[in-house]
């Protein structure tokens, strides 16, 4: 086991393309660390620097310490399971499992032993004599986490390797992949396009966007508090809604109608010297149907009363959809992520989706008053995407006090 | 039910008439060589009287047996060498990216493309200067020539189909990039392997041009040529009874090679069909 350093490690393809630009990267070790972002963000050809599938054209990379740059695969002593899992068709599970221990000249009772062992842990002791080919895919998956774990590297590296099941097996395999990685205390590198299991898994996620750095954090934080506009696009589901605002004096106005902005959020956009246009996000939680809200909270925030187009009845909560009279924002983050989720449609109108409890009366077709508080409210920078609010923590005792109106459970 | 029945039996017609048609010369053949002199012309196809008077005589023919021994070893040492070496060529076109590969591969078929009697006499010439003429390299040399695209291009195709990903993950398990391919690559790729052995053994077996035109004696004279060189028992007499003979245990040994590798081959051939 071992720490890994990435120190402004840089991948320029023959053509010219830069993949990865400089990221600088500390894991611990044991560390479970998620590089997370759109295809093509460099997520993959990062993972395979640090495996040595890839050159590193520039930066340093040291694991445990020691600069391994130059080193062959073989001699990184990392495991790496695949996508595709990359299973060795003409072999057993059992030859699968055994291989990396039979290349490193072990012995056979070595081999047999951590074969057996490695089989129990993976609950694949039944499968051992089968060949990959009459493997479900979940097996198929154990076997290749079997093949990576059996010779105990200094770290894994994970490449979506939980893509190629279907939902609901990738939500058991998360648990158990977190769960084994616990156990083991490996530093662990995982690469997925997911952002859900991106913030279900890590220790800490590394967000990319083309081939760059964008934010490094525990989920939370990065869920909270994202450095710019991308990130608080990426993270969340559903996304944050994003709305074209203008500061004024004293005065936040959109199409939501004017928030008074408090003295810390003004002094805190005055230290990041915030233009007068600016992005401002709100995540479909920090709504509420006014009617549940307490109503001194309902002094202190805002409402508006719009359609609801779309109701979604998720059981534990409603999602209401909302098109509003005004121009979308419109910024090549977001853009890029919309064309990312497949959802690159031209509406010509801001979209607002919020999240309400069952509670709230709010049905499709009707007019519904919606409620938010102003401290949830992050202010973006259009001309670079920079998080104006960041450092301005939310005072939890108003976020209780309000959600306490609902029936959260 | 019913359509499945119709439908069994409309291929097994069809199957009927392609084995007859594929089949009948061959039957033929083998009818012939069993007949004795007298009766080789008398149109029936199964013989009146069986002889093996045909085969003896070959066996007597010394040029035939040498032939046959210079065939089987020219054969088979041009198979190896040209599917090891289009091994690697094929691995190396399959997974490399280096300057020059399409061109590579455009000259591979253009040599299999080019016909082979515009080269008869240069190579005559080229051989006959540097020694090679009536010697086993002398034929072994255009046979891989010839054969190297055809193999190039078979393998190339099964190293196509390996993902790339088994290569890294047995990089990443530890193997040196010749272990990888050794204990992960050919495994994989033996069918592909198999079938080109056998596309090239056949093409060696059967060849007849370079054959004539390279050699000259016993040496390194190859039966395809022997046979058309047979003579009848007197100068009136046709060898068509010897030349049915000799017909008949030429396809034996290829015979005997496709039915060692049949499971092979035909997993070769259907490689690729199913995703696996």
């Amino acid at each position: 086991m071992a720490t890994i350093v990435l120190d402004k490690l840089t991948k320029r393809f023959p053509d010219g393309v830069l993949a990865v630009r400089e990221v600088d990267l500390q894991i611990a070790d044991g560390e479970f660390v998620i590089l997370v972002g759109p295809s093509g963000c460099g997520k993959s050809t990062t993972l395979n620097m640090i495996a040595g599938l890839e050159d590193i054209t520039s930066g340093e990379l040291r694991i445990g310490n020691e600069r391994v740059n130059e080193r062959a695969p073989k001699d990184r002593d990392l495991a790496m399971v695949f996508q595709s899992y990359a299973l060795y068709p003409h072999m057993t599970v059992r030859d699968n499992i055994a291989f990396p221990l039979k290349l490193a000249r072990a012995g056979r009772a070595t081999i047999e032993a951590r074969v057996a062992g490695t089989a129990d842990l993976l609950d694949l002791t039944d499968l051992l004599d089968r060949k990959p080919a009459t493997l479900s895919g979940g097996q198929r998956q154990r076997v290749a986490m079997g093949r990576a774990i059996v010779r105990n590297p200094q770290a894994f590296l994970m490449d979506e390797p939980l893509s190629n099941l279907d939902a609901k097996l990738r939500v058991q395999m998360q648990v158990s992949v977190s769960r084994l990685q616990k156990k083991l205390g490996t530093t662990t590198v995982y690469v997925t396009h997911d952002q859900t299991e991106a913030m279900r898994l890590g220790d800490r996620v590394v967000v990319m966007r083309r081939g760059v750095v964008q934010q490094v954090g525990a989920p939370q934080s990065l869920y909270e508090q994202p450095a710019n506009l991308f990130v608080a696009g990426f993270i969340g589901s559903p996304a944050m809604n994003f709305l074209p605002a203008r500061l004024e004096d004293s005065a936040l106005r959109c199409i939501l109608g004017e928030l008074r902005l408090s003295d810390r959020m003004r002094r805190t956009l005055d230290a990041a010297h915030a233009p007068r246009e600016v992005i401002m996000g709100v995540r479909p939680e920090h709504f509420q149907d006014a009617a549940l809200v307490e109503p001194d909270a309902k002094e202190y925030g805002m409402s508006f009363t719009a359609h609801v187009e779309m109701l979604e009845s998720l059981g534990s909560d409603k999602y209401a959809h909302f098109s509003l009279k005004g121009e979308p924002v419109n910024a090549d983050e977001l853009t890029e992520l919309a064309a990312e989720a497949g959802t690159a449609e031209v509406l010509g109108a801001a979209q607002l989706v919020t999240r309400l409890p069952v509670a709230s009366a709010a049905t499709e077709g009707q007019r519904v008053q919606i409620w938010f508080d102003p401290d949830q409210v992050q202010l973006f920078d259009p001309s670079d995407g920079r998080n104006l609010t960041l450092g301005l923590a939310v005072p939890r005792s108003r976020q209780l006090h309000y959600l306490g109106a609902g029936t959260r459970g | 039910m019913t359509t499945g029945w119709e439908r069994k039996s409309w291929w097994a017609v069809a199957d009927i008439v392609i084995l007859v048609y594929a089949l009948a010369p061959v039957l033929w053949i083998v009818s012939l060589s069993f007949k004795p002199l007298n009766s080789i012309y008398d149109g029936r196809f199964i013989p009146a009287e069986f002889t093996w008077s045909n085969y003896q005589q070959i066996f007597r023919l010394a040029p035939f047996v040498s032939a046959l021994r210079n065939s089987i070893g020219i054969a088979l040492i041009a198979t190896g060498l040209s599917v090891v070496i289009g091994t690697l060529a094929a691995y190396a076109i399959a997974r490399l990216s280096f300057p020059g590969k399409k061109l590579l591969v455009g000259v591979a078929l253009l040599i299999s493309m080019f016909p082979q009697i515009s080269l008869v006499s240069p190579l005559f010439d080229i051989e006959r200067t540097v020694g090679l003429f009536n010697t086993w390299p002398g034929l072994i040399l255009p046979y891989i020539t010839f054969s190297l695209p055809l193999a190039i291009y078979t393998l190339s195709a099964f190293f196509g189909e390996i993902p790339w990903e088994l290569e890294k993950a047995a990089q990443m398990d530890g193997a040196t990039p010749f272990q990888a391919f050794r204990s992960v690559i050919v495994p994989l790729a033996a069918p592909g392997v198999f079938t080109t052995a056998i596309l090239v053994f056949i093409f060696c077996w059967n060849d007849f041009l370079f054959a004539v035109s390279l050699t000259s004696t016993e040496a390194s004279q190859t039966t395809t040529v022997a046979i058309a060189e047979f003579t009848g028992a007197s100068d009136f007499t046709e060898p068509t009874g010897s030349i049915s003979a000799a017909a008949v245990l030429l396809t034996i040994p290829i015979i005997l090679f496709v039915l060692c590798f049949q499971r092979r081959i035909v997993a070769g051939l259907t490689a690729g069909a199913v995703k696996g």
